[in-house]
């Protein structure tokens, strides 16, 4: 097996059944966590529940994380705050809007939308990489770190980075022949996708639900933060 | 065939001194020649004291006889043939053409039947050990071989016999090399490359559809010349034209670096001339010389002229995703009721999950009230 029939493999069968997998798996932590269920709610609302969701994600999700003094986590623990938030910026960019993961949706989805440069891109990449080593050295010295963190925290680490620095290389055409990098580049997003329903990685898709649930929480006792 | 050398014979044809050295030096160019790795090339011991690679040709030229090709047509369209035959090099490909002598082509070979089967034969025994076998298409192994056979003979049978007594194979084309459309997904007639059938002889693979003819002649001109084969990369392509990617000359590289791509073939940005990856060029994982030998004299090639690079100097390019797709997009997209089965057996497990751990909760709560 050459390096263009394994790139066939992992971009071919192997995403397939990674993504397959994936799916079925968001989809069963999802039907596990809703059907916990939540009490009956009996207490008369102080304030609008949606008001308090709309002003939660305004101010959680959309502002007050770019407005880093308003943040208690910002004056509290500076790295995280910016490590952690120019890994997501960075992450989230590169995957949704760098043209070649446009091209992966457009053909999963039927739809596509306009990208960002690549110099732009490439920045925001190379930050989400020197962040993720940064919030490593941090998670390798912080002692209450230390303690929590687990195989699967070091796994959660390793899967995320892998994909994100082969990709970075490859995009510039370093070290190896391109076919190289991108055959490794798919293999670590294929263990990536299979791992993440089996990790705290989900907490892409139940981020939405604690602050929704949290918005419902502030609105209904009007203290909408 | 005479025995005469190359030189001689073009001096007969009434070829210059003067021009006989702008030919060497053509050629040189065309094998990509700096510092040839003569050592390697079993030349005797004089000529490899000469210093400028041109004048080595040269002498190589003057004391070598040409060399007899068997050119095997086999699950092919003779496109290859088409490209060498109308290449816009006319000198080189004289110059080929002199320093080679092709004692079989079906398509271009004046007789037709026995008598150039025969001559084949007999080429074949006078020259046995070293004459070049050049095949152009791919060989059918499903049924005995049934789908591809000249004279009653299967063409695996053809390509055996003619692969015994070869001093080198050169398969020209995707088909010969790696199976080509022949051998594209659901290949009924089990379409082979020759380097997965012939494996005691050296085979050089020079892919593409069709394969660029300069390619071609500047790999034949070396192994002329050097009386050894040029080196090769891990697919047995010559590292001189399949060192570097598409993408890696492209004139529209700059295009994608500053992310400015065609959308559509007829959009402005088309018209500008920015990068085709969108258009699901292929570039950046092909291994050829199109960006910088071009095509028709230098003129153009498919991502200058507009049209994304199809990697057809890749194993299995038929598969390997839509021509129009990006690059980076999966090979397939999952049909939708796979993934709402993957959804629905998720939700099912998850439930049934839940359901038990309810009816767990119900009876341990019913335990310890009791």
């Amino acid at each position: 097996m050459n390096w263009t029939t394994f790139l066939q493999f992992t971009r071919g069968p192997l995403f397939q059944a990674s993504l397959l997998i994936f799916v079925g798996g968001m989809a069963y932590r999802l039907v596990r966590v809703v059907l916990l269920g939540w009490k009956g709610d009996k207490a008369p609302a102080k304030g609008s529940k949606l008001a308090g969701v709309v002003k939660t994600y305004l101010k959680g999700f959309l502002i007050f994380p770019f407005v880093p003094w308003v943040k208690r986590t910002f004056n509290r623990n500076p790295i995280i705050y910016l490590a952690g938030g120019l890994f997501h910026l960075g992450l989230f960019s590169a995957i949704i809007l760098g043209t070649p993961h446009m091209l992966v949706w457009k053909s999963l989805l039927g739809f596509g939308w306009p990208t960002l440069p690549l110099p732009i891109v490439d920045w925001l990449s190379a930050a989400s990489i020197a962040a993720m080593i940064a919030l490593l050295f941090y998670r390798r010295t912080n002692p209450v770190l230390k303690l929590i963190s687990g195989p699967a925290e070091w796994l959660n680490w390793l899967l995320v980075f892998l994909p994100m620095v082969t990709g970075y290389i490859m995009t510039h055409h370093l070290f190896f022949q391109y076919e190289v990098l991108f055959s490794l580049h798919m293999l670590s997003v294929d263990v990536l996708l299979i791992w993440i329903p089996l990790s705290r990685i989900s907490h892409f898709m139940f981020y939405f639900f604690s602050r929704t649930i949290h918005g419902v929480e502030f609105g209904k006792r009007g203290v909408t933060p | 065939m005479s025995e005469e050398t190359i030189y001689q014979r073009l001096e007969n044809n009434g070829v210059s001194r003067r021009d006989f050295l702008k030919l060497c030096g053509t050629l040189a160019g065309a094998m990509g020649l700096a510092v040839p790795p003569l050592e390697a090339s079993g030349l005797p011991d004089h000529l490899l004291t000469e210093n400028k690679t041109i004048h080595k040709i040269a002498r190589a030229l003057e004391t070598k006889a040409r060399v007899p090709v068997i050119w095997l047509e086999f699950q092919d369209c003779a496109g290859c043939s088409e490209a060498l035959t109308r290449s816009q090099s006319p000198t080189l490909i004289d110059l080929v053409l002199n320093t080679i002598s092709v004692e079989y082509h079906e398509t271009l070979t004046a007789a037709a039947g026995h008598q150039t089967e025969e001559n084949k034969q007999n080429i074949m025994q006078q020259y046995a050990g070293q004459y070049v076998l050049v095949v152009e298409g791919s060989i059918p192994m499903a049924l005995g071989g049934a789908y591809c056979t000249i004279g009653g003979r299967s063409a695996i049978e053809i390509l055996e016999e003619a692969a015994a007594g070869a001093a080198a194979i050169i398969s020209t084309g995707n088909c010969a090399a790696f199976g080509g459309l022949p051998k594209a997904d659901p290949n009924p007639t089990d379409a082979k490359g020759v380097w997965e059938l012939i494996t005691d002889k050296p085979v050089v693979n020079i892919p593409g559809c069709p394969a660029i003819p300069e390619v071609f002649t500047g790999t034949l001109a070396h192994f002329v010349i050097f009386g050894a084969l040029p080196e090769l990369d891990d697919l047995n392509r010559p590292v001189t034209f399949y060192g570097k990617t598409i993408h890696d000359r492209c004139l529209r590289r700059p295009f994608y670096e500053a992310g400015k791509f065609a959308n559509s073939f007829d959009d402005e940005g088309a018209k500008q001339g920015w990068c085709l990856y969108k258009l699901g060029c292929k570039g950046p994982t092909t291994y050829n010389a199109c960006a910088s030998i071009k095509w028709d004299a230098g003129l153009s090639f498919p991502v200058q002229s507009g049209h994304p690079c199809l990697g057809c100097s890749e194993p299995d390019f038929w598969d390997g995703g839509g021509f129009y797709q990006g690059q980076s997009a999966p090979l397939n997209r999952p049909a939708a009721t796979v993934v709402g089965a993957a959804v629905g057996a998720g939700a099912v497990v998850g439930a049934a999950m839940a359901a038990n751990n309810a009816a767990q909760k119900k009876r341990a709560v019913q335990a310890s009230e009791e």
